[in-house]
């Protein structure tokens, strides 16, 4: 499986083949719309993107920060076009700026903006970013890559669609480490390997204590 | 006397040769470095010559103040400013008359390439830094934001690429320096096009030039631009090229160890 790289304008192909995300039609030829990876032999024509913001979908889970406070709720910021909204009615918890959440997606409008449900405060922790359209590498095929990730470092990890990694307890240098290279090397092949071996050489092969059964979520103040 | 020493200015010798060695049709030597500025969404760094241009995009995201926004598309806010050192004599900083008409321009070229009616309600920000000038800043300027653009993640028809034709001292010429650029007879006519349907999205002219003078300025114009759109293509596919070459390195010395 041979992949190539295109930029914005560039031919993908010049049969005629179902179109797949991020490409587009002129005179009959198909063409990309955005910097990504294209498989030649694919039914679909399609670019997997390497750049871009997270589109809000239905049903994904995303993590969310409380930036605001208002009468009946919270302004939150989701990385993506628009800041979103819950209300007070749906809480039990008392928010402040500052808190992490996480939330489904529970509707999306034609403007992109989003209505949020099932929403959970996170206990801790820290955030890292990562590119929105990378987050599939990150999770792997079933989440083979997420796995060796957690069991390498030992943290309790969760992955919002929207490139947020909520991550507390463990080796939190070393998922630091592990992200950057997936941003890095997402358009490389055999990544599930590579980062195998990457953690191997930094842990030296030591596993680390399984998860503690830590409070991923909670309660008010932290 | 002054007068007299103007006219021996020869901005085309016999040999095809003008005042800085380029020939007719050769472009200032280019740079362009893609993904320079971290807490963008995307930017790029271009050198044209003695050109030096910093572009960064911020966005699609929320249009502030809400009455700029359109809920048919996106609106791109452009900015062109140049910095107070960028010109042999100070520049004030205040964004002035050519700065405002430059923005315009140019925010209206990219807004052609871009794919602006897939997220209405929100504003792409472009700003455009041009830290040293020397003619043909404003074509720079827009090479270096279609880069951004695409490092960006924004959905484009094509990328935005051009150059500047003109004239001077009677010869049709590519990528006029500052020198051409004030020859008694100079025309310059900044062009930048898609390069792959050859839409023309930006054109100005100030000068003087006959109809066949223009065709074969016109001519000149669109090969030029393929220049710079390999320059564009190859600044892109470097970032991710290069990181494929360390994963290689990495595995090989993973190999080795082993």
């Amino acid at each position: 499986m041979t992949k190539r790289l295109v930029i914005p304008g560039e031919l993908v192909t010049e049969e005629r083949k179902k179109l797949g995300s991020h490409v587009f039609v002129r005179e009959g030829k198909i063409y990309s719309d955005s910097i990504g990876l294209v498989n030649d032999e694919a039914d679909f024509a399609s670019v997997v993107p390497l750049e871009g913001k997270y589109a809000p979908q239905m049903n994904d889970v995303i993590i969310g920060v409380i930036t605001s406070e208002r009468f009946a709720g919270y302004g939150v910021d989701i990385n993506s076009f628009y800041p979103s909204f819950v209300s007070k009615k749906e809480l039990r918890e008392v928010l402040k700026p500052g808190s992490i959440i996480s939330a489904k997606i529970m509707k999306v409008n034609e403007f992109n903006e989003v209505e949020l449900g099932s929403i959970r405060l996170f206990f801790g922790g820290e955030i890292m970013p990562v590119t929105p359209v990378k987050v599939p590498r990150l999770i792997g095929k079933e989440g083979s890559m997420l796995n060796i990730i957690k069991g390498g470092t030992g943290s309790n990890i969760i992955v919002g669609r929207n490139g947020r990694v909520w991550a507390k307890g463990g080796n939190l240098d070393l998922l630091r480490k592990s992200i950057e290279k997936v941003e890095r090397e997402a358009h490389v092949d055999h990544l599930t390997d590579r980062m195998a071996e990457f953690i191997q050489s930094q842990t030296g092969g030591k596993k680390p204590e399984a998860p503690r059964g830590e409070e991923m979520f909670g309660e008010g103040e932290q | 006397m002054g007068k007299k020493k103007e006219e021996q200015i020869i901005y085309v010798d016999s040999k095809g040769k003008r005042l800085d060695g380029r020939k007719v049709d050769e472009l200032r030597p280019i740079k362009i470095t893609a993904g320079v500025i971290p807490r963008a969404d995307g930017s790029a760094y271009l050198e044209w010559g003695q050109n030096k241009v910093f572009a960064a995009v911020y966005g699609p995201r929320e249009c502030l103040p809400k009455h700029t926004a359109s809920p048919y598309k996106a609106v791109i806010k452009f900015v062109y400013r140049m910095a107070a050192f960028s010109v042999p004599d100070r520049k004030n900083p205040k964004p002035g008359r050519r700065e405002v008409e430059i923005s315009k321009v140019c925010g209206e070229a990219l807004e052609r390439a871009i794919f602006v009616e897939k997220f209405p309600n929100t504003s792409i920000d472009v700003t455009v830094e041009i830290v040293d000038s020397n003619a043909g800043s404003r074509i720079a300027a827009l090479t270096a934001a279609s880069v951004a653009l695409a490092d960006a993640g924004i959905p484009m028809r094509d990328m935005v690429c051009g150059t500047s034709v003109g004239k001077a001292g009677g010869k049709i010429i590519v990528d006029l320096d500052k020198d051409e650029e004030d020859a008694s007879d100079a025309v310059d006519i900044p062009i930048a096009m898609l390069p792959n349907s050859k839409e023309v999205v930006l054109l100005q002219l100030d000068g003087v030039l006959t109809r066949k003078e223009w065709d074969e300025a016109y001519k000149m114009a669109e090969v030029s631009a393929m220049k710079v759109y390999e320059v564009q293509k190859q600044a892109l596919k470097a970032k991710y090229i290069n990181g494929e070459a360390d994963a290689n390195k990495a595995e090989k010395k993973g190999v080795e160890e082993k």
